[in-house]
């Protein structure tokens, strides 16, 4: 059956006066999200992967409080992480986030303790776009990002929509600031819109091509990143969580940032 | 509480622009039969609202168990079947995934690959089940069996389900269809398909605010299907213009 | 269909009705002043060195009258840890009735270790965060506080939704707004727990009550306070603010004709 819907307005136009409609009756009922600010990002390198995050938790214009990280180690053999291979950053309704950190957690363990193997970046991604996908219908209000290294040793990153459709890439910027930063991210990690210079005139000049960059200019990039959102982003600042994963494990470094 | 009203107040940004959960939704996508097989098309971009969240979706979801994960541009043809994403990012990743399983168990069961028929069936079965509770999908199936020769195949979320020659879908459809009506002849050669079939979507990219990125191409023949490239659109409309005098609608000056 | 995918499976205004928007709150009066009835307002809590101070006033209000003035919501829960109510009294005492059967099941068992604050603080929010998702929420916003598991002072706040977050002092309705800028002033990050006192905590947050109870409309001068140390908890239930002086009010100009 083919339907034709006409222009999508939503409303028919017509010649005939309408009835104005009386106003609907006010059905109140509970309001399940809320948005708890802060924004989240990551790269890869060759190498290697970075996950940052701001730590401010918000509600409306209240700072809940300045210490609330967004991302978390997966997989890990006890409550500190340890062991983890995996990285995961939660951005949105805190409450959908952490309910959906500790799904993926167990489903990571159990895999290990069912398979004897640690589960791979690729096949966590996946599992990962299906628990989204099975809240379809009531979905958790998050944008999350996977990190870690794939079956090469390469950075790998796979960033999701709140129902589970993801891709794998090579920077993203999730949350409050993404618009923010992830034009910033184009620019400086896949060189969008940087020509070689002298490569030609007009039409012909050469774009630069992207290339993974090296870990201490990641790190910056980040941070420059951070420092900048915070001073267009009511909802970002407090402090910059990051964790990098290289084959050696994970490692978490903390900065402060602006507190206003 | 009225569950499906509940979910269209949170998502819908359609009539609510500003609506607190925006859904990725993808769009240009064609695919058409010729003599040499079927040529699918797409752009990349996936937007939510007014927001571009990605320029590099890759729109056409291999079907088969054989070449899931495959996507890298090769000369050797990988058989099975090529899914086309339109509509919501998630339910067309969700779905065409739940299809390739079932087209595994298929493989499985009856030692012999589906037909393009019957997949497209689960598929439109599948989306006319869910009638109602909100899913958003246009997609094409394209594929070659020793039973069907080259088939081609429209599955919606209305539950729609229609072979045909040729299909355009998303809001850049009418865009490609123009230039698809104008230029397709069954004899095409297969550079000429490729080429019209970029052609296409390069119209409805530079016409249709929510298409752009990288044009996607895939051939279908026989022997299975193969890619042939994930390319920038800047560089070829710009080659498309100025070496063959189209888009004269556009100024060359910088 | 059309050719407008972000129409395609959105529910058809012909054959749904108009979208409701009405389940965006978005205008108009709050859904949580028509579900809870008898509410108590904000709860206060602080951590100092070696231990947590929690406060409430005993007021119940329903609506805008003041109910019920001798209404106490700290409750104990089994000599290590309290929990502070806000929100919807009948779901306070249920949550109360949970506690209690938890309590009485844990005595009872044989493994012999019981829940610290951080434990129940983790399961509460999950009793918050199950009830929102089925839409049949737990109209509070509380405050554990106790010792976590290495025995350092635990405070972490849960709400309706499931949201949770930590500080070292927290706050929760009104005193999100009047009370948490007086103790982050009092107790900058900077200082550290370790530096406060536990007299300095207790007298902060006495004065947090006052300027709660000179400007919250929901508030009494009457209050709970408890202090928890590892020597065990300290309630008050029946205390009075002390020292009020309305001199200030005499300033206070309506915002309308009266400006002068």
């Amino acid at each position: 059956m083919t339907s034709l819907m006409g222009h999508p307005s939503g409303q028919t136009v017509g010649y005939s006066f309408s009835q104005p409609t009386a106003a609907p009756v006010k059905e109140h009922s509970f309001y399940p999200y809320t948005d708890n600010g802060g924004s989240t990002l990551g790269i890869t390198g060759s190498d290697f992967a970075i996950l940052a995050g701001d730590t401010r938790s918000t509600s409306g214009y209240s700072i809940n409080s300045r210490m609330v990280p967004k991302v978390f180690k997966i997989g890990g053999d006890d409550e500190t992480g340890k062991g983890a291979h995996i990285l995961l950053s939660v951005v949105g309704f805190a409450a959908d986030g952490n309910a959906l950190k500790e799904r993926l957690d167990a489903v990571v363990k159990m895999y290990k303790y069912q398979h004897g193997k640690s589960m791979s970046v690729t096949a966590c991604a996946q599992r990962l776009s299906t628990i989204l996908y099975g809240k379809r219908f009531f979905p958790y209000y998050v944008h999350v990002i996977l990190a870690g290294l794939d079956e090469e040793g390469k950075g790998a990153l796979y960033s999701y929509d709140p129902v589970g459709s993801y891709e794998r890439e090579e920077c993203r910027a999730a949350g409050a600031a993404s618009s923010l930063i992830m034009p910033f991210l184009d620019n400086q990690v896949k060189f969008k819109n940087q020509y070689v210079p002298g490569s030609g005139e007009g039409h012909a000049l050469q774009p630069k091509k992207a290339e993974p960059l090296p870990r201490e200019t990641v790190e910056q990039l980040v941070r420059d990143a951070f420092t900048s959102a915070v001073e267009r982003h009511i909802e970002v600042g407090d402090n910059l969580q990051m964790m990098i994963i290289t084959r050696d494990g994970i490692e978490e470094i903390f900065h402060p940032l602006k507190k206003d | 509480m009225n569950h499906s009203a509940f979910l269209r107040a949170m998502t819908d940004d359609h009539s609510n622009p500003s609506c607190p959960i925006k859904l990725a939704h993808g769009t240009t996508t064609l695919a058409f039969r010729f003599q040499g097989g079927i040529i699918v098309c797409t752009d990349s971009r996936a937007t939510a609202g007014s927001w571009i969240a990605s320029q590099t979706v890759k729109k056409v979801i291999p079907v088969s168990r054989l070449s899931r994960g495959e996507d890298k541009a090769s000369d050797k043809p990988t058989p099975g079947l090529l899914g086309t994403m339109a509509g919501g990012a998630a339910d067309c990743q969700y779905w065409l995934r739940y299809l390739s399983q079932q087209c595994t168990l298929h493989e499985i069961r009856h030692k012999r690959r589906i037909t393009v028929a019957a997949a497209s069936k689960i598929l439109a079965n599948l989306t006319y089940a869910y009638k109602g509770y909100g899913l958003s999908m246009g997609t094409m199936l394209a594929g070659m069996t020793p039973q069907e020769g080259p088939a081609l195949y429209y599955i919606d979320s209305d539950g729609t389900r229609l072979p045909g020659n040729m299909f355009c879908v998303g809001s850049g459809q009418t865009f490609a269809y123009g230039v698809l009506d104008a230029n397709y002849r069954y004899d095409l050669s297969e550079k000429e398909a490729l080429d019209l079939g970029r052609r296409a979507i390069l119209a409805a990219m530079h016409r249709d605010a929510y298409s752009g990125g990288f044009i996607n191409c895939y051939h279908v023949k026989e022997e299975g299907w193969v890619h042939h490239g994930f390319d920038d659109m800047n560089p070829i409309f710009w080659k498309t213009k100025l070496d063959h005098g189209e888009f004269s609608n556009v100024t060359s000056q910088l | 269909m059309n050719h407008f995918p972000e129409a395609w499976g959105r529910p058809r205004d012909d054959v749904y009705g108009a979208y409701n928007s009405t389940y965006l709150q978005t205008s108009g009066p709050k859904a949580h002043t028509t579900s809870p009835a008898v509410t108590g307002t904000s709860v206060l809590g602080v951590k100092f060195k070696g231990g947590v101070v929690l406060a409430t006033d005993n007021l119940a209000s329903y609506g805008s009258l003041a109910r019920f003035t001798d209404v106490k919501r700290l409750r104990v829960f089994g000599g290590k840890a309290v929990v502070g109510f806000g929100g919807d009294v009948s779901d306070m005492q249920y949550i109360d009735r949970l506690l209690e059967s938890i309590d009485i099941r844990e005595n009872y068992s044989s493994h012999g270790n019981m829940l610290n604050a951080k434990n129940l603080h983790t399961y509460l929010a999950k009793v918050f965060y199950k009830r929102r998702s089925e839409f049949n929420p737990l109209w509070n916003h509380i405050l554990v506080a106790g010792f976590d598991a290495d025995d350092q002072p635990f405070l972490s706040s849960a709400d309706l939704l499931g949201t949770t977050f930590s500080s070292p002092h927290l706050a929760t309705g009104f005193g999100a707004h009047l009370a948490v800028p007086i103790l982050r002033r009092k107790f900058p990050d900077e200082r550290g727990i370790e530096t406060i006192s536990r007299e300095e905590a207790i007298e902060a947050l006495k004065e947090c009550l006052k300027v709660l109870f000179y400007r919250d409309a929901r508030s009494l001068d009457k209050y709970s306070i408890a202090v928890i140390t590892q020597e065990g908890i300290d309630l008050r239930e029946d205390e009075q603010i002390e020292g009020q002086s309305w001199a200030f009010a005499e300033t206070i100009r309506g915002y309308g004709s009266q400006t002068s």
